[in-house]
């Protein structure tokens, strides 16, 4: 329940004079949900017992690597928050990763293309790839799961055929400006982390204080509802979709930025299950209607913490896997927990 | 007793469907009937598909555009990949049809666990064969039976519980065995198990891999009785169909759908067992690598016509999907030599079952929702 | 047939008559072969509100779809303040100021109430939702419908049912209505909520709001009614003053002439009860139920939606638990704690939803009526015994004459009346001692009902013992060899057969101390 204390009935009118900044905090639910604060909770207490196991984790050389290495991830995931909080899904987003990588990483060796010009055809491929999603699942009127295990496919056969069978190499630090080398840091923080916080406020504040963000959320809620509400269902799903295809674009230049001169074919692998780990690790319910993109960040980079965690401390780098799974099923289950809790009072 | 029919009662109006109209109407609308069956009856697509398929590449094999004959031993021999897809199509079958948004994404890595629980049976500790695949099929239902605890009774969404657990158990299976593969020589020897028989008699008799015989038909057989002769498998179609009537039929819903997350363990415990056959190894990553096992075997199901909302779903329908699928690929390998040929059967995968989802919202658009 | 159906008054102009706001003249709309209205005339004027009442089935809910902009009339011509207008879609329908209030709340959970009522229509400054106008707004709203100011910011999810529709209200308020349809406010609200939207109602039409108030309280009419229109079978019979009516008025209308039923020759053996609630309570839905049902004898428990009857159906049947009090059967007290366990001992339960609770819509017949009897139709439990199940599907195809060519067929192609027989034959495949059954005729055209009660009461007449659950007056009456009326939670006033229809229906309104019930 909120505690909030409004202008009590029949009280002083509440009409314009209600636009002070003091009043508008409260006009709306908390911006941090129980969820958010559990994770926030559980990796400081990670930072801390990391830090107390091997001195070596809270240094530059051990933080900005995690930083690196979570931004695509949590970039992705902003997209797939959209996604699930309208009810949907997008299990191709590896896929849309490795097609833009592999042209943009041909652009760079072949043709010398520019930073803006690796970024500009990374984005609008990623952005088109989207869009055949969005497009065949709201207009085809098919489950998500479905055609996003279809064009998944489809875009991985499109980047191995462009792969050609070999790997790319030689690939020149053009996009080191993401992340690698003092070059890709200001103050000290990755370029590709930043990028990822200003797209994921950006992000919040759309979900948050827009009607456009809002009617995601109505739409997850009940579909049918938000139709007789008069939202435009079918192209707000569409551009969930196509934005997420946007952000797997920029995405792919990070995981470039963040590997080696060589881009194998693998890349990408993996990465839709991590997104949709991040999400729901987050607090976003995979049934739609209910999701934060702070939440998502803070999934990311908890999965992010396992990951290196796990490393530094000398263990198996797979053992990190078991780790996220356990911490996925007890994020679900907190969330379950509450809402029980919640529906019975 | 008298009536409260008002005198002013609508007159009865003419029965809409007459007998005789009917049937006159229906050998006018012969080919609007066979239209209606290709898009609302899956098998009857599927084979057709499955005929053209077969007959364009026996045509392109007759006219040496092949690198190979595209014959029945070549189409026989091809049929080593269907085993793990059918076994794993028919176990997405069970929880697809369990409704509520039934998935198990788990799959593949319950065979790569399951994969290596078997090696250390049979390879190392000397177990009989018949004692390592019960343990292997007993071992898979465990990992299911967590999932279906989990999704059944506690209520957790059966795509994310799947997720976490197939992080879990690949990571386990990793790590069990510090990453290394079981080799020994029962386990070598045991490649046996994925030779091939011959069937029929005559000079030149058909080469079948013996795996299709002990594994996949046998788990085809039972799957099939299991959901068509016996109580569950209609206990199964309700709680998919309807589970809140289900619930008020006095179905036990838990208890039913708990069971189809077990038996899908146990069905991948048992395509370790065929995979380990097939690599002559317990591979730790068998069932993940790549794009792993549970992708492709959700596509099938899918392809095959399951309805991902629940309560639909053939045995049939999977088997045929399968064929489809493998002796597509079979034709697109001899027509695209080398690398590019496997790439070209991702492509045909992706745009057949995208192609089969537009085709089922579209008919069930026209048609209503049909099995 | 009852000949006796007295003559009906001509509608007189209504007095002081405010403009007219929305008027439909001959519309018609057929589903199918189902003709769902005919001729249909309406007029409603601004500021008052107009009752809009009929049976179950008589098209009131497709007359306001057709209002609403939810489904389009095959004929006839609808005129908005006199100018004739076209009605094609809900959006249509909000352009021109027409609001409608579902009886399902149509609203977002997860979204607070500010939120829900603004959906589609936010107020934005510079891109962005102005909350606090919104906010505002909404507070100003709430007032109106009374709810606490606070609940602007809380989720819906949070709220109760009552609020929920209170919320749902509200919503529809928002876009400045000019009229505002009601389809069964009050059906889930308590008394006193149901005080609260009466005011609301009022202070709406005195603001000159036109509302269209459809409610199955006839006594309600008589406190927040200016006019009243009664459907029946499809057509409207008339408009009348409130003043020219009265409660049993307005029944023999909607039933079409006095009912003066021969009771059935019926005799209930005398026998111990076999079925008995003895000081039943569930918290918060029903409390201190007393009922007894003999072998072979059929007691309908009559109470409005929401009276708490379809509750302790379900407590009878283990869907729900019982806070206090017994249920005996044959004399030792039972407490189901599941469907399983109340079948096991020999209860069975006809649900009243049938599409949610009952049928495997695209399943077969066969299968529907198999699937609550899978240890008798099988060997061992385990093996389906298909020539048995196939037999008893063909068995109650013939005895409660389903209309279809065979028991393979889906039931999601089966029309409402046939589709129910299917899941009351799911019911009687063992024969039960206690049947219990929820609305049995809800959405069953004429004849089918016939079939069903005349099933019913041979079922009884083999011994079982029957207890209904409807708030379908004429049924409670006809089928009951007693009824009890369940008002408020509790078992009020018991009938004999042969009641009268106003007399049952004053009780279940709480009008037992007016004249009406004499």
């Amino acid at each position: 329940m909120s505690s909030s204390t409004l202008t009590p009935p029949g009280g002083a009118p509440a009409g314009q004079q209600a636009h002070t900044a003091k009043e508008r905090g409260r006009v709306l639910p908390f911006p941090i949900t129980g969820q958010e604060i559990v994770l926030i909770v559980v990796i400081v207490a990670l930072w801390v017992a990391l830090a107390l196991a091997t001195p070596a984790f809270l240094t530059e050389g051990s933080i900005v690597p995690l930083f690196v290495a979570m931004a695509p991830v949590a970039l992705i995931g902003i997209g797939m928050t959209v996604i699930i909080i309208t009810g949907g899904i997008d299990v191709s987003v590896a896929g849309i990763v490795m097609v833009c990588a592999v042209v943009v990483a041909k652009a760079m060796v072949d043709s010398g293309a520019s930073l803006p010009v690796a970024v500009a055809l990374s984005v609008v491929i990623g952005g088109l790839l989207g869009l055949v999603n969005g497009v065949l699942i709201a207009y085809g009127r098919v489950h998500a799961i479905i055609i996003t295990f279809g064009t998944a496919n489809l875009f991985k056969f499109l980047g191995l055929q462009l792969f050609g069978g070999t790997t790319v190499d030689n690939i020149p630090g053009t996009l080191a400006f993401f992340g690698r080398g003092e070059a890709g840091r200001t103050l000290g923080v990755p370029h590709s982390f930043l990028v990822m916080l200003l797209i994921a406020a950006a992000a919040w504040y759309y979900l948050r204080h827009t009607p456009g963000g809002r009617h995601l959320y109505a739409i997850g809620g009940d579909a049918d509802a938000a139709r007789l509400a008069g939202v435009k269902v079918q192209r707000r799903v569409m551009s969930a979709y196509v934005l997420t295809g946007l952000l797997t674009g920029l995405a792919a230049c990070f995981v470039i930025a963040r590997g080696t001169s060589t881009l194998a074919p693998n890349v990408g692998a993996g990465m839709e299950l991590a997104a949709i780990a991040a999400v729901v690790i987050g607090g976003t319910s995979i049934m739609g209607g209910r999701g934060s993109v702070l939440g998502t960040v803070l999934g990311a980079l908890l999965v992010q913490t396992v990951t290196s965690g796990v490393t530094q401390l000398g263990w198996r780098s797979q053992l990190s896997s078991l780790f996220i799974g356990i911490f996925i099923l007890i994020a679900v289950g907190a969330d379950l927990l509450r809402q029980r809790a919640r529906r019975t009072t | 007793m008298s009536t409260t029919v008002s005198p002013e009662a609508p007159a009865p109006a003419p029965r809409p469907d007459d007998e005789n109209g009917a049937r006159q109407s229906r050998a006018r609308q012969l080919p609007e009937l066979l239209l209606r069956a290709l898009l609302t009856q899956r098998i009857v697509l599927l084979l057709v598909l499955l005929v053209a398929v077969v007959v364009t590449f026996l045509t392109l094999s007759a006219r040496n555009y092949l690198t190979a004959p595209y014959d029945a031993s070549y189409l026989s021999a091809t049929l080593i990949s269907a085993v793990p897809l059918v076994m794993l199509g028919l176990a997405e079958l069970l929880v697809i049809t369990s409704g509520r948004g039934g998935i198990d994404l788990s799959v593949g890595a319950i065979v790569s666990l399951t994969s290596m629980v078997f090696g250390f049976a049979y390879g190392e500790w000397g177990w009989p064969l018949w004692g390592s695949i019960v343990l292997a099929a007993a071992f898979g239902g465990l990992c299911g039976a967590l999932n279906g605890f989990l999704i059944a009774y506690i209520g957790y969404p059966a795509l994310i519980t799947t997720l976490a657990t197939y992080y879990a158990f690949s990571s386990i299976a990793i790590v069990i065995n510090d990453q290394q593969p079981i080799s020994t020589d029962p386990i070598q020897a045991f490649f046996s198990a994925a030779r091939s028989v011959p069937i029929g008699g005559g000079e030149d008799p058909l080469q079948v891999p013996l795996g299709i015989l002990t594994f996949l038909l046998p788990t085809a057989v039972v799957i099939w009785l299991l959901l068509n002769r016996t109580t569950y498998g209609r206990r199964l179609y309700a709680i998919g169909t309807n589970d809140v009537a289900a619930e008020w039929t006095g179905i036990d819903v838990r208890r039913t759908r708990f069971t189809a997350y077990f038996t899908a363990g146990v069905i991948s415990g048992l395509v370790a067992v065929v995979t380990v056959a097939q690599f002559a190894s317990a591979r730790p990553d068998a069932g993940v690598a790549g794009s792993g096992m549970a992708l492709p075997a959700i596509t099938i199901a899918v392809l095959g016509g399951v309805a991902i909302t629940g309560g639909i779903g053939r045995v049939a329908g999977v088997v045929l999907a399968t064929l489809l699928i493998v002796w597509l690929n079979a034709g697109i390998l001899l027509a695209v030599p080398g690398n590019a040929g496997s790439q070209w059967q991702l492509a045909a995968l992706g745009i057949v079952l995208v192609f089969a989802a537009l085709l089922n919202g579209y008919a069930s658009r026209r048609y209503g929702r049909t099995g | 047939m009852s000949e006796t159906r007295t003559t009906e008054p001509a509608p007189s102009p209504p007095p002081d008559p405010g403009a007219e706001r929305l008027s439909v003249t001959g519309v018609s709309k057929r589903y199918g072969a189902v003709r769902a209205i005919r001729n249909a005339d309406m007029t409603v004027r601004a500021g008052s509100v107009h009752a809009l009442v009929g049976e179950n089935g008589a098209g009131k809910s497709t007359l306001i779809k057709i209002l609403s902009g939810a489904a389009t009339a095959d004929t006839g011509r609808i005129t908005f303040e006199g100018r004739p207008v076209n009605i094609s879609s809900t959006a249509d329908a909000i352009a021109l100021g027409i609001a409608t209030v579902y009886q399902e709340p149509q609203l977002f959970p997860d979204l607070t109430v500010a939120e829900n009522v603004f959906t589609g229509r936010e107020i934005t400054r510079r891109g962005r939702v102005d909350w606090a106008a919104q906010n505002a707004r909404v507070v100003e709203l709430l007032e109106l419908i009374g709810l606490p100011a606070r609940y602007a910011t809380v989720p819906v999810s949070e709220l109760s049912i009552a609020e929920q529709q209170q919320v749902s209200i509200a919503k529809a308020l928002v876009g400045n209505a000019k009229v505002l349809i009601l389809d069964e406010p009050s059906a889930i609200l308590t008394d006193a909520e149901i005080e609260v939207l009466f005011g609301v109602v009022r202070r709406l039409a005195s603001t000159g709001v036109a509302i269209i108030y459809i409610s199955h309280r006839l006594d309600e009419l008589f406190v927040i009614a200016d006019e009243v229109t009664v459907m029946r079978d499809g057509q409207t019979l008339g408009t009348w003053p409130i003043e020219e009516l009265s409660v049993r008025r307005v029944v023999e209308l909607m039933v079409g002439g006095i009912l003066e039923d021969t009771p059935p020759e019926h005799t209930v053996p005398d026998a111990p009860p076999r079925l008995v609630l003895e000081g039943l309570s569930c918290e918060g839905e029903y409390s201190d139920v007393d009922v007894a049902v003999r072998p072979g004898e059929i007691v309908t428990l009559y109470g409005l939606i929401g009276s708490g009857a379809a509750e302790i159906a379900e407590t009878v049947y283990g869907m729900r638990r019982a806070t206090s009090g017994r249920i005996l059967l044959d004399g030792k007290p039972i407490a189901p704690h599941s469907p399983r366990a109340a079948k096991r001992l020999g209860i069975a339960l006809l649900p009243a939803n049938r599409k949610l609770q009952g049928l495997f819509s695209f399943q077969s017949i066969a299968f529907n009526i198999s699937a609550g009897h899978l240890p008798m139709l099988s060997k061992l439990g385990t093996w389906m015994d298909r020539r048995r199940e196939r037999q008893v599907a063909r068995d109650f195809i013939a005895r409660l004459s389903v209309k279809t060519p065979h028991e393979r067929q889906p039931v999601s192609a089966m029309s409402g009346g046939n589709a129910q027989k299917v899941v009351l034959a799911r019911q009687l495949v063992e024969r039960p001692k206690v049947l219990v059954l929820a609305e049995p005729t809800q959405g069953v055209d004429v004849g089918a009902k016939e079939e069903i009660h005349r099933i019913v009461r041979s079922l009884a007449e083999e011994g079982t013992a029957v207890l209904i659950v409807t708030s379908d007056l004429p049924e409670a009456i006809r089928i009951s060899d007693r009824l009890q009326v369940v008002r408020a939670g509790t078992t009020t006033v018991e009938f004999g057969p042969g009641a009268s229809q106003a007399d049952v229906l004053a009780a279940a309104a709480g009008a037992v101390d007016q004249e009406e019930a004499a």
